[in-house]
């Protein structure tokens, strides 16, 4: 208890070593006694998630490619454990207007669910679609993920969290097992070491190892967000090897921290505001 | 929508042609089964209605505050305008909390002050700015001697200035609110949607004031009104051109398909060129006051309608900007 940190922890997701079994999402439902998304088959390769979701932290993506080249045709299937990115400069903590929103003593994003009122602004100033809103008290007992249903279910919960006003949901990177010493529940879980946790610093000297061993072995890797992302959002606190483009995983080749347009957005309003009052102004002494 | 019962996506010829294809305009990607990268906005009519009123009730001070203090009808405009702002500043909070589902919830964002966030500058805003406005109606209230004149000293003089700050404030956050968020099409109109959401509260106000004014037989003042609602509207005209120009493929779920039609409709066509032929129309003829009546609460009850409708196109919009991964992909600076 009240151990002082100083270092920022987070994780490092290699899409190398990602068999796709799913543990992390499993563990990490159990551990944050998450509500199951219901059954619903997308026919999207072995990925019935979708999605983050505001009650699913980790997703496992699962990408399939065939190539047709010197070798004839080859079939690539590359599996990653997509999760929140805990942004060095994070678009949902800027943007939440009650503060539930911090940045804890881990150097992590973590959404405080009390103080949550449900605005859903964080929601859509995440880059990365990451945090969503969650119902959390439904009079029927049902828990859905809004995001994985279909069209009309969808609707009705909609307008069933209006009524009752839901919080927003994101991986916490198990704030609650890292102020006891433990390893957040994914990388627990994880059987072939894909999910990394540990110090920022000593998880990207280990990345930029590993992905130039891998170059060095003809492998086509990259890390995504072990250095700033671009775009004002710095480095990612959750970063990722892949090998392939940032976007057949479902990841933005360029994201932009939303907070970086205010700037030009309040001058256009001020100059509108300020001309249409001088021209009120001059219309109402002229006549 | 995003369940793939297709099989994988190939390209066709006819792409090309097809405007509500989602890869129209942006650079080839793979994506993700194409699925949506951002999470749609959780907004319904609510957070419309609010970007609407909260927009007018700025404009109101605004109105307030360039009426003349030495003429008659300018200052029965001024006491409609008061009156109106201060009404409609108290729609405001409701239409949030009807969003947020319980009443406490608003009060969690009176915890702090966070510049950094639109939504927290906006809650305080609306809050000094329903203060300043509930000030003005006190004045109109003590100076009519309906409140006692023992009041004066706790309502300064310089809450007028104040209030029409605020008000300036209050009528165009909302756009910063939107632009400054990940939704590519918001955030393609990072100058564009705070400069028309200014404008189209300006309009929207002087349609208010003209209307109380024509239904109260304040017709003195409609002209003046009128003028200051055909700037505002000519402006907001050009930036919305302007916008659909600059925003290519981010700008295409507000500008294209059946919604894009019912945003031309309602609110260019509906919204500012009909009241402006129609404030023409009572500038050439002298018409009878019953005609000239009617005239001014048709033509702001349309400016209205319209300044409605950008609103909800701009959210409606931005929920279909947020489901395609093209144009998540590369985000707006």
């Amino acid at each position: 208890m009240g151990t002082p940190v100083s270092m920022a922890t987070g994780f490092f997701t290699d899409a190398t070593l990602c068999i796709g079994c799913k543990a992390c999402e499993v563990a990490c439902k159990q551990w944050n006694e998450l509500p199951a998304d219901g059954f619903e088959f997308t026919g999207d390769s072995y990925d019935n998630t979708s999605q983050l979701s505001g009650t699913s932290w980790r997703h496992v993506a699962f990408v399939e490619t065939t190539e047709l080249g010197d070798a004839g045709v080859t079939d690539r299937w590359s599996m990653l454990s997509d999760v929140c990115k805990h942004c060095t400069a994070a678009g949902c903590h800027e943007a939440c207007p009650t503060g539930a929103i911090i940045r804890n003593e881990f150097g992590n994003v973590f959404v405080q669910p009390d103080v949550c009122n449900g605005c859903g602004y964080c929601v859509v100033s995440c880059p990365f679609g990451v945090i969503d809103l969650v119902e959390r008290f439904d009079p029927l007992g049902r828990q859905y993920n809004l995001a994985t249903l279909n069209e009309n279910r969808r609707e009705e919960n909609r307008t069933a969290l209006a009524g009752s006003g839901g919080v927003a949901g994101k991986c916490t990177l198990c704030y609650d097992r890292q102020k006891l010493g433990f390893v957040p529940a994914c990388a627990k879980a994880c059987p072939t070491e894909s999910i990394r946790f540990g110090d920022l610093d000593e998880l990207r000297d280990e990345a930029r190892e590993r992905v130039a061993n891998l170059q060095e072995r003809g492998v086509a890797a990259a890390l995504y967000g072990a250095d700033d992302v671009g775009g004002g959002i710095g480095p990612l606190g959750a970063f990722f090897l892949l090998t392939g483009r940032p976007e057949s995983y479902n990841l933005p080749a360029e994201p932009v921290l939303p907070s970086t347009r205010q700037r030009a957005g309040y001058t256009a309003a001020a100059l509108a505001a300020f001309g249409l009052a001088l021209a009120g102004w001059a219309i109402f002494r002229a006549s | 929508m995003h369940r793939s019962d297709a099989p994988p996506r190939v390209p066709q010829p006819d792409d090309a042609f097809a405007g509500a294809s989602p890869q129209a305009g942006f650079p080839e990607a793979p994506t993700y089964f194409d699925r949506p990268l951002l999470k749609a906005p959780h907004w319904g009519w609510n957070v419309v209605a609010y970007l609407f009123v909260g927009g007018i009730t700025g404009g109101l001070g605004i109105v307030a505050a360039v009426a003349r203090g030495d003429r008659a009808e300018d200052l029965r405009l001024r006491r409609a305008a008061r009156f109106a702002g201060l009404a409609l500043a108290s729609a405001s909070p409701i239409l949030l909390i009807s969003h947020l589902g319980r009443p406490e919830r608003f009060l969690n964002m009176l915890r702090i002050v966070k510049f950094k966030s639109p939504m927290s500058m906006g809650v305080w805003g609306l809050l000094l700015y329903s203060g300043t406005a509930a000030g003005s109606v006190a004045r109109e209230l003590i100076d009519d001697g309906t409140l006692s004149r023992r009041l004066d000293r706790f309502v300064p003089p310089s809450g007028v200035l104040l209030q029409a700050l605020l008000g300036c404030f209050m009528s165009g956050y909302t756009g910063v609110l939107l632009s400054a968020t990940a939704i590519p099409l918001w955030g393609a109109g990072k100058r564009h949607i705070p400069a028309a959401s200014v404008c189209s509260s300006v309009a929207g106000a002087c349609a208010i004031a003209s209307l109380y004014s024509a239904l109260e037989g304040n017709m003195a003042v409609i002209g003046r009104l009128e003028r200051l609602e055909a700037v505002a509207s000519v402006v907001e005209m050009a930036v919305l051109g302007d916008f659909r120009r600059i925003s290519g493929a981010y700008g295409a779920p507000m500008y294209d398909g059946p919604r894009g039609r019912r945003f031309r409709n309602v609110t260019l066509y509906g919204g500012i060129l009909i009241p402006g032929a129609l404030s023409i129309l009572g500038g050439l003829f002298d018409l009878p006051p019953r005609a000239q009546k009617w005239r001014t609460i048709v033509s702001s009850l349309l400016t209205l309608a319209g300044g409605y409708v950008l609103r909800e196109t701009l959210i409606e919009a931005g929920k279909e900007s947020a489901a395609n991964p093209h144009a998540a992909f590369r985000q707006p600076q």
